[in-house]
Formats: structure tokens, sequence, C-alpha cells
């Protein structure tokens, strides 16, 4: 391979993650390295409200910067992850998870593709029969 | 009946197509978000305030009419952009606006306000954001309408145009 897009595939690569490290910053981060990384779970799975198609552990959005102090300030005062959830979705509604909770609103989203399946199969399996009639 | 079975996959692609195309058409902005807080009371928050020497106290602020809570800043384009229309509000249908002036310097604020003219009847400060995350905001400014129970009966997130002033009145006068 011609050296150049070598040289220009690691320099995205090294851009591409750099660019996921700057959005959380150094005065952010807890000297606990176990809350850390709770943090960082939480972080992963909550919705930027701003950007909507990243969680705010990737954002850069000054309201996702201060979700992730909200979340690190709650963590220190020893509220469980329920319980954050619970007051982010209070706030801003089920959006801000990025994984939809299993709820009766929510049936058809979770089922519809199993379902879609299924008819799939049931489909393709009275084709192959109405087929086999013809051979 | 086997061969309407075989029709069940083309009848569910044409419909995909249609509300595909309908939710394409209809006027709608899915990036808008509707309130987690409509039919709730408003949140309960202490704060300095930006033109009184006092607290901010919302129980005592909110009293038992409709109000408009307004987050601005002076940083905020589009802010400056509706602040005739929040004067509206107060000047002309003498409806009490409460403004949450978000992140923001006070000192300019408060010459904002001199030079456009201050429609609130008073103003919170939030400095960190916080009195924004508890209000469920993610784009300033963003506007409610609180009824006279304390319940949030509406929220429009960006700035207020002509259609949208339009728009408020009439929820407000349903509310009042």
């Amino acid at each position: 391979m011609d050296k150049k897009i070598i040289i220009t595939l690691i320099i995205s690569l090294v851009l591409i993650n750099f660019d996921k490290v700057r959005a959380l910053q150094p005065d952010e981060i807890l000297k606990n390295q176990q809350q850390e990384q709770r943090a960082r779970e939480i972080s992963k799975i909550i919705r930027c409200m701003v950007c909507q198609n990243q969680s705010i552990d990737d954002s850069n959005a000054p309201l996702a910067r201060d979700l992730r102090i909200l979340i690190r300030e709650k963590i220190k005062q020893g509220e469980k992850n329920k319980e954050i959830y619970k007051f982010l979705t209070d706030r801003y509604g089920d959006f801000i998870l990025l994984k939809p909770p299993l709820k009766l609103s929510t049936l058809v989203l979770w089922f519809s593709p199993f379902l879609f399946f299924i008819l799939g199969i049931f489909v393709l399996l009275n084709h192959n029969k109405k087929s086999k009639k013809f051979i | 009946m086997k061969k309407q079975v075989l029709k069940i996959p083309f009848i569910l692609f044409i419909l995909t197509l249609i509300i595909f195309f309908y939710l394409l058409v209809i006027d709608r902005n899915p990036s808008k978000i509707p309130s987690a807080l409509l039919n709730n009371s408003i949140p309960k928050f202490e704060t300095d305030s930006l033109l009184k020497n006092k607290k901010f106290y919302s129980p005592e602020e909110f009293g038992n009419e409709i109000i408009i809570v307004n987050f601005f800043a002076t940083w905020c384009k589009p802010c400056r952009d509706e602040h005739a229309y929040i004067k509206k509000f107060s000047s002309e249908k003498k409806i009490k606006v409460i403004g949450i002036n978000y992140k923001d310097n006070p000192e300019k604020a408060r010459d904002w306000l001199k030079k456009l003219g201050n429609p609130y009847s008073s103003i919170a400060i939030d400095k960190k954001g916080k009195i924004a995350i508890d209000w469920g905001v993610y784009g300033i400014p963003e506007t409610f309408i609180v009824n006279s129970n304390g319940i949030i009966k509406y929220r429009h997130v960006g700035a207020i145009t002509k259609s949208i002033y339009k728009k408020l009145n009439l929820i407000i006068i349903e509310n009042n």
C-alpha cells in the first residue's frame, strides 16, 4: 500500500480517538477510580440533548459537560445508578436514554423486528411450498 | 388463502412508505422534544436575583396567575430576536414574565436589559445551568407557560416568532 495512504489512515485513527478523549475534561474526572468508572458507564448511555446522536460521554456540548459533572456529583453523594437515571428521565424524558426502556409504549419498537422476522419466515415457507408444487 | 398471505409483506411495505412520507410532509421538527415536565409542577429553586437585592425564591415569585418563564442570555442571538415578543407579552397582554438568566455575565445582562427594555417582573440567575437542567432545558431560548396552579402547560424551544407568538397567546387563553 502507498505510504501516504498508511500515514493518512494512522493520523485519521489518532484524530478520531483524540476527539473522543477530548470531550471529558481533566477537571471533571473523579479521584476515586471506581466512581469514575461508574460515571463513564452512565455517561455512555445518556444522550446529549443538543447533538442527539451522541452520548454525553462523547459530546463537547456545554450541556453534556454540565450533565457529566452532575452525574459525578450524584455518584459522590452516594446515589445509585437507578436514582440518577430517574433524575434525568424525570426532567428530559426517556429520550435522554440512548437505549429506550421496555414499556407498554415501546412494545412495538422492541418486538416489531421479531414479528417481521417471523412473518418473513412464514411467507418464505409458503412460497417454497408453492414452488415445489410446480416442480 | 395462501395468495392472501403473500400479499401481507407488500401491504406492510406500502404502509411503511405512507407513514414515512406522512412524517416527511407534516410540519414537525423531530429534534424538538416535548417537555417531560408538561402537566407537572414547576421545580422549586432558590438563587440570586439579577435586579433585586434579595434572593429569588421560586414559591414567592410564582403567584396565582398564569406566568411565562423565559430562559435567556445576552450571548444568545435568538434571545435578542425574540425579545420584542417577550416585551409584547408583558406590555400588551399584561402577562407576568419571569426571566431566568442562563450562564451569563450579570453586568452584561443588566446593560442588555437597559438597552432593549426589561419585560421581566423578576429575573433569577442560573450561573451554572443547574436550574435549566431542573426544567429540562436543552437549548436556550426556551419559554414555558405555567398556569395559575403552578403547572407547566407548554414549552417552546427556540426563539419566539410571529406565528409562535400567536400560538402562545392561544395557549395562554386556553389556560387562563
